[in-house]
């Protein structure tokens, strides 16, 4: 009696694991499909299988400021704000182009509680990343991106990598590559719909 | 005897759940956008250069910066050689950078490399070099992109053999083990 029921056990273990496993392994193979760029336009990592869920809160972090004579910006300071988190670089020809928008979009709906950040993820010397925020005309703060960041937000394998963040924290979706303005502006007025209320004013250097 | 099927059952699926588990821990390596085509061994005799020829291979869909760049904050794609006392590599020459726009920005043309590149140089053996096998080791720095997102500066390792000929006017000497560069561009 006890082995029948130890081997009715047995066998279903061993169905869930074959069942459990075969489903990794064609996970793994589409995440592998996609890492390899068989697809030439599609970005060669799926976002989606990297970094904090949405839905999550936003992993926080202190990073330095650009040209802020020392001082840091902690992401929880933005509680309040809705946020757009842009992960760049100096080499990126993509997160070039969004920077603009990037500019156009913070004038337009800071009052209204957005905060736009950028976090250069670059090799370049402080001076170069200035220099071409200035040749940029960028209008909101930029952080100097740390490795252990990058590891927080996936590796960030890829750029621009773009998480948008409710007034809460949470991330309410996350973007790798360029992505159309008109998506950016439905996520910022997500972001500024969801959350809580706009609450107590950001303030770069803690 | 009629407990070994039930073991087995039993072992089966503890294998099966150790296996699922180990590949959700671990993580697929990212990845590589450019691949560097092995190489034959290269034979040289001291005064008579031998041609050098390293082929790269960018993925379907990627692109990489050429040498020359056209804008200062572009990351050249660079070729760099630790080489053996007795070895020099001189006259290396880069292709030409295709002028390509993409559709990230159509507007703006940059110096780019896809599909296979051939990077060509000399593989030289000073009058002094010892005879025999040496190991070249090198790597190749670029930065990639497609037509959405671009990647983090990588750097690929080179590794390729030289077999240092006979010397007509003197006898060999001991390899030098040192790793000094010797670029003569």
């Amino acid at each position: 009696m006890n082995r029948s029921l130890l081997l009715v056990v047995g066998v279903i273990l061993v169905i869930t694991s074959l069942l459990f496993l075969g489903k990794r392994m064609s996970q793994d193979e589409a995440q592998a499909s996609a890492k390899s760029g068989a697809t030439p336009n599609a970005p060669a990592f799926n976002p989606a299988a990297a970094g904090p869920e949405t839905g999550s809160i936003a992993p926080d972090f202190d990073l330095k400021v650009l040209d802020g004579n020392g001082k840091t910006m902690k992401l929880s300071s933005l509680r309040g704000k809705a946020v757009i988190l842009d992960f760049w670089a100096t080499y990126c020809g993509p997160c070039k182009i969004e920077m603009p928008w990037f500019v156009e979009l913070q004038n337009k709906y800071g009052q209204d509680g957005l905060q736009i950040v950028g976090v250069a993820v670059d090799d370049a010397s402080e001076k170069t990343i200035s220099d071409f925020t200035h040749k940029m005309g960028i209008n909101y703060p930029i952080l100097i991106g740390t490795e252990k960041v990058a590891d927080l937000y996936g590796g960030l394998d890829g750029l621009p990598t773009t998480f948008f963040l409710d007034r809460s924290g949470k991330i309410i979706d996350k973007q790798l590559g360029l992505i159309s303005e008109s998506v950016i502006v439905d996520n910022i007025k997500k972001g500024l719909a969801s959350g809580g209320n706009s609450g107590s004013t950001p303030a770069a250097g803690q | 005897m009629k407990i070994k099927p039930l073991a087995s059952l039993l072992l089966a699926a503890a294998l099966c759940i150790g296996l699922a588990a180990q590949r959700s821990l671990t993580p697929a390596p990212p990845a590589e956008k450019v691949t560097f085509e092995p190489l034959n061994t290269i034979t040289v005799n001291p005064a008579h250069p031998a041609p050098l020829r390293l082929l790269f291979r960018v993925k379907p869909g990627f692109h990489i910066n050429s040498n020359k760049p056209l804008t200062p904050e572009l990351i050249p794609s660079v070729v760099h050689f630790s080489l053996p006392d007795d070895l020099v590599v001189g006259r290396v020459q880069y292709p030409a950078g295709q002028l390509k726009s993409f559709p990230f920005d159509p507007t703006q043309k940059l110096s780019v490399y896809s599909g296979d590149i051939v990077i060509t140089g000399r593989v030289i053996a000073p009058p002094h070099a010892a005879t025999g096998t040496y190991t070249v080791h090198g790597d190749f720095r670029y930065q990639a992109c497609d037509n959405n997102a671009c990647y983090p500066p990588k750097t690929l390792p080179i590794v390729f053999n030289v077999k240092v000929g006979a010397h007509s006017r003197s006898g060999p000497r001991a390899h030098g083990n040192s790793q000094s560069p010797h670029i003569h561009n």
